[in-house]
Parts: C-alpha cells; sequence; structure tokens
C-alpha cells in the first residue's frame, strides 16, 4: 500500500515538471508547478520531514505561485516562438 | 557556436556533479560518516544540549545557527533587490489591479475572508512559537502570515491592505530576523561563549536551560516577524500599479 502511494506521486512529481517545463501557456505551466509543489510536499511528509512539509506547502505552493502570476499578469501570457 | 558552446559547459558541469555524486557515500550506508557520528549526536544529546524537542529546530537555529544566519541574510538580499528594481511604494495611496476592477466582490467571499484572515495569522503564531516543540518554526509562520495577506490584498484590494500594514511599520521589522540573530550571537559573547553560543558559560548552569529556551523563542520570533514583513513587502512592491495607470473609480 505504502509502496504503492510514493510510486503514484513520484509518477505525478515527474509527470508535472515536464508538465510545467514545457507548456506554452506560462500560467498553466505555474499551476501545474503549485501542484508540484503539493505534491512534493506530500512526498515530504511521507518521508517523516514535517517542517519541510509546511515550508514546501506555504512557500512552493502559496507565495511563489502568487509572485508567478502577478509576474504574468504583469508581461505576456503565452511564451513567445 | 554559441549554443555548441553552452552545451559543453553544462555537459561538462554535469559530468563534474556525477563525479561527486558517484564518490559519496551510498545513501543508507551504515559505514557513512554522518551515520556514525553526526545523526547519533543530534539524536541523543540534542534534547538535552539545545533544550528543544522538535530536534529539527535544535538542528536548525542551535548547532547550525550560522547556517541558518545566512538563509535569513539571503531572504532579506532578495527584498533588497526586488525594492531596488522595482522600487518601493510611496505613501499614501497604492494600487493593484484588483483596485481598479468595477466589479465588486461578493458578500459572500469578503465575509468568508473576513473571518479566515484572523484564523490563519492566529495559527501563523502558533506555528512560530510552538516551533521548538512541534514541526514549525519562524520561517513558516512569517510564510502564513505572507499567504493571509496575499488572500486579504485578492479581496480586499491593495489599499485596504496597504492601510492594515503600513510601510511605517513594515520597513524597520524587515530587518528584524538578521538583527536578532546577529544580537543574540553578541549576547553569546558576552555570556563568555563563542559567537552564537546558546548556553552561556558564565551564569550559573542551572539558569542555563531556560535561558536557551529563551533565546531560542527570541530568534524563532525575530525570523518570523522579519520573514513575514519582507514576504508582504515584496508581494506589495510587485502586484502595485504605476501612478500613471490609476484606479476606474
Amino acid at each position: 500500500m505504502g509502496t504503492t502511494l510514493n510510486v503514484v506521486i513520484i509518477a505525478l512529481l515527474v509527470a508535472t515538471a515536464l508538465l510545467a517545463v514545457f507548456s506554452k501557456d506560462l500560467l498553466a505551466a505555474v499551476i501545474v508547478f503549485s501542484v508540484y509543489s503539493l505534491l512534493m510536499a506530500l512526498m515530504w511528509q511521507r518521508l517523516q520531514a514535517p517542517d519541510l512539509a509546511l515550508t514546501e506547502a506555504a512557500v512552493g505552493a502559496g507565495i511563489t505561485t502568487v509572485l508567478f502570476v502577478i509576474t504574468i499578469f504583469k508581461t505576456h501570457r503565452r511564451e513567445e516562438r | 557556436m554559441k549554443k555548441l558552446l553552452s552545451l559543453l559547459f553544462i555537459s561538462a558541469l554535469g559530468i563534474l556533479l556525477l563525479y561527486v555524486v558517484a564518490n559519496m557515500p551510498p545513501m543508507g550506508d551504515p559505514g557513512a560518516p554522518t551515520r556514525e557520528r553526526v545523526i547519533p549526536r543530534y539524536l541523543e544529546e540534542a534534547e538535552e544540549e539545545t533544550n528543544t524537542t522538535n530536534v529539527i529546530t535544535g538542528i536548525i537555529l542551535n548547532y547550525r545557527g550560522y547556517d541558518t544566519m545566512g538563509e535569513v541574510t539571503v531572504i532579506f538580499c532578495a527584498l533588497a533587490c526586488v525594492l531596488a528594481v522595482l522600487g518601493r511604494e510611496k505613501r499614501g495611496r497604492i494600487y493593484a489591479f484588483v483596485d481598479r476592477s468595477t466589479t465588486p466582490s461578493s458578500v459572500i467571499v469578503k465575509t468568508m475572508v473576513r473571518f479566515l484572515v484572523p484564523l490563519i495569522i492566529l495559527f501563523s503564531v502558533y506555528t512560530i512559537m510552538h516551533g521548538e516543540i512541534s514541526p514549525g518554526g519562524g520561517f513558516q509562520g512569517g510564510a502564513i502570515v505572507g499567504a493571509s495577506m496575499i488572500i486579504f490584498s485578492t479581496i480586499f484590494g491593495l489599499w485596504e491592505a496597504s492601510e492594515r500594514i503600513p510601510q511605517k511599520l513594515r520597513a524597520p521589522l524587515e530587518g528584524s530576523a538578521c538583527i536578532t540573530f546577529f544580537l543574540v550571537g553578541v549576547l553569546g559573547l558576552i555570556g563568555g561563549g563563542n559567537f552564537l553560543t546558546y548556553a552561556w558559560p558564565r551564569i550559573s548552569s542551572s539558569l542555563q536551560p531556560a535561558v536557551v529556551t529563551w533565546l531560542t523563542v527570541l530568534v524563532e520570533i525575530g525570523i518570523g516577524l522579519g520573514g513575514a514583513m519582507v514576504f508582504i513587502s515584496i508581494l506589495f512592491s510587485m502586484s502595485r500599479e504605476e501612478e500613471e495607470i490609476a484606479p476606474a473609480a
């Protein structure tokens, strides 16, 4: 059970990381990246590092996402070719 | 040519890093130096030596105090860079895009935010103050305060938010993390130990546990306050609009 969940989380981590890198829509990339952070927080908790999980959830999924969204809002949403 | 050169550079860096990783003791190796010396010391004596039940807080603030002090300085430098590029908002009315919107926020959302923000701040105070017993600490608590101000300024607008936490309050507190860390370090010198010694050798050993606990709490509060103010200042100076595109109403 535990191993299966770990494998699922890691597979989702890799998938979200690749999506965040290759997405042409930057807003979508940022949202996917915040999902990546939440999954990472879950993984830290499973590795028994609750301090890191708290930091990852607050900074990675919360503050970084908002700062990125503000930046996209003030520049361009689509990646230029 | 340029592409080839950068590819060469990156692969050289990659090979170097892989070489270093290959020479590290394998993960979970019982004979590794960290296994034999560092981990037992932390796990067995941290609680007694640092007077913190949460060993991680003890390690971060006590054994690796210099490291954390550097991190705190890095956060302060980040704020300095943001302010150098974007500039601090002028005193008086500042606006974000939210303030220009002519559609008012719904009553439900406003009420919920009004109800939630104090609870989030209460939770962050708990995270900061309870950091030496349970998971959490200054950094996390500061980040949670920053998150609460994100919600508030999204719904009520940047102007309302900057009324609640004015620049007059933020500017002196932004450096509080570095300052408290440095002060605690110097206090350690005065107390007869090295820089950043928490257990002062000059006072009687019966008083030492209390002093260590209170110094740890002091540093946590300093990091929490400083971190929160740095996050909020970065948020405000990034989301504010220039005066020319000021509000609709």
